[in-house]
């Protein structure tokens, strides 16, 4: 395990950090959601060249394509709601409250 | 939605499951489990509700993908490979399973549910709990020897107890049923290390139940409770299904789903778990008298109605009913089977 790993893994856990705490706005969530993508595609690349597993070197892309299908995915949620709401304020998603 | 939009969105959710129980690569099953997250979000409607549900879902699954993604690469990095059976990291495997119990909407990662289910139509509701529950299942199957059972008892205790509690104050349909998932998933959980294959047990019985109620209540459209009231006059048959699939829910003795419970128990109890045995058995009274409240409404009181005449002269039915009749036998009369099911493990 690399000196380096510790730096990513510390990334790691402040985006994720980043996206269970926000204060007003949805798109922030998201942003801290491509950090996690970020930190998870510098790993995996540094393995691959670390241990020169060179086989699973099409590992990044596909991880790169998948997290940018959920990206997609997420800004378009963002701008229905902002359609429906006006803005991306988090508190007001309470449509659903019990 | 245009029919071809409709035919790739279903083709992706089949193939998403498929792919992650198919799969022997970490990565693979990554890769299913996010083409169904993805798969089923355009399938809501266009109404605020159903677009608050939507995001909810996103997030709270992406966040899920993520943490999965992480417990892989770094069981990747200190174990050098990639098999699903093999998840050997301590860290890897706590993580894992925090993950999948984001996914699977286990307490205390279960706020999701009863929200997401609400805002969304019966039937996408309907996949939502039967057919996304049997991806990360599968994944908890395949790595129960490397899991921690201190967090699995956690995890399903509190889910037991949460999805009891939770739906007792509920009137809207979704919620009781969602609160009825969480519930079950918790008895799901507690036994996956001990005998993996009554997890898989337990979440078929639960499938064909939970498929019941769903296709039953989309055949008049009732999500309150106030609804179910009137379902007595325009179609009586539907309140005896109900009767029998909510009591098979609930684990009452003829019915199927007391198998599932029956068998987890002793199982646990061959284990030396009687606190935790008794701690189920007791949650699962609160998902019974919720039940109950439901088969008052519907079958056991005649609630006041515009109609004052006690039955429709003229019934015409112009639904499909095809699965109801095969789903509610299965999930109501299949308990003398159990020897069968006791070999299969």
């Amino acid at each position: 395990m690399l000196s380096i790993n510790i730096n990513l893994i510390v990334a790691f856990a402040l985006a994720l950090v980043g996206v269970l705490i926000y204060r007003s706005h949805l798109i922030s969530t998201l942003l801290c959601l491509e950090g996690i993508i970020l930190s998870l595609f510098i790993l995996i690349t540094l393995l691959i060249t670390h241990f020169h597993i060179f086989s699973i070197s099409i590992l990044p892309l596909i991880l790169l394509v998948f997290s940018a299908c959920e990206a997609g995915v997420g800004l378009a949620l963002l701008v229905k709601i902002s359609t429906t709401h006006g803005n991306d304020y988090i508190q007001n998603l309470n449509l659903l409250q019990c | 939605m245009s029919p071809y939009v409709t035919t790739i969105l279903t083709l992706s959710l089949f193939i998403g499951t498929c792919l992650t129980i198919f799969s022997e690569h970490w990565f693979t099953a990554w890769m299913g489990l996010e083409i169904n997250t993805l798969a089923i979000i355009p399938t809501t409607p266009k109404n605020p509700r159903a677009t608050e549900a939507a995001t909810k879902y996103f997030l709270t699954q992406s966040t899920a993908s993520m943490v999965m993604m992480f417990a892989i690469i770094y069981n990747a990095w200190s174990t050098n490979q990639w098999t699903l059976m093999q998840l050997s990291d301590n860290w890897a495997s706590i993580a894992m399973t925090l993950a999948l119990a984001i996914k699977l909407g286990l307490a205390p990662f279960h706020f999701w549910v009863p929200e997401v289910t609400q805002g969304i139509p019966l039937l996408t509701g309907m996949i939502l709990l039967t057919w996304q529950k049997l991806a990360p299942t599968a994944i908890l199957f395949q790595i129960a020897p490397h899991l921690n059972m201190k967090i699995l008892i956690m995890l399903a205790i509190l889910s037991t107890l949460v999805g009891g509690w939770g739906g007792l104050n509920q009137t809207h349909l979704r919620k009781i049923l969602a609160y009825s998932s969480i519930a079950h998933m918790g008895w799901m959980i507690i036994i996956v290390q001990i005998n993996p294959t009554l997890t898989i047990l337990s979440l078929t019985i639960y499938i064909m139940a939970t498929l019941t109620m769903f296709l039953t209540l989309n055949l008049s459209n009732v999500t309150k409770i106030k609804s179910l009231g009137g379902l007595w006059n325009k179609s009586a048959t539907t309140t005896i299904i109900i009767l029998l699939t909510l009591l098979s829910l609930g684990g009452l003795p003829p019915l199927t789903g007391f198998m599932p419970k029956w068998l987890i128990l002793q199982e646990l109890i061959n284990n030396n778990n009687i606190m935790t045995a008794t701690l189920m058995a007791l949650s699962a009274l609160l998902n019974l008298f919720f039940y109950m409240r439901l088969i008052y409404a519907s079958s056991l009181t005649m609630f006041p109605s515009t109609n004052n005449s006690k039955m429709q002269w003229y019934d015409n039915p112009t639904q499909i009913t095809m699965l109801i009749p095969t789903t509610t036998v299965i999930s109501s009369l299949l308990l003398p089977l159990t020897p069968l099911f006791i070999t299969l493990s």
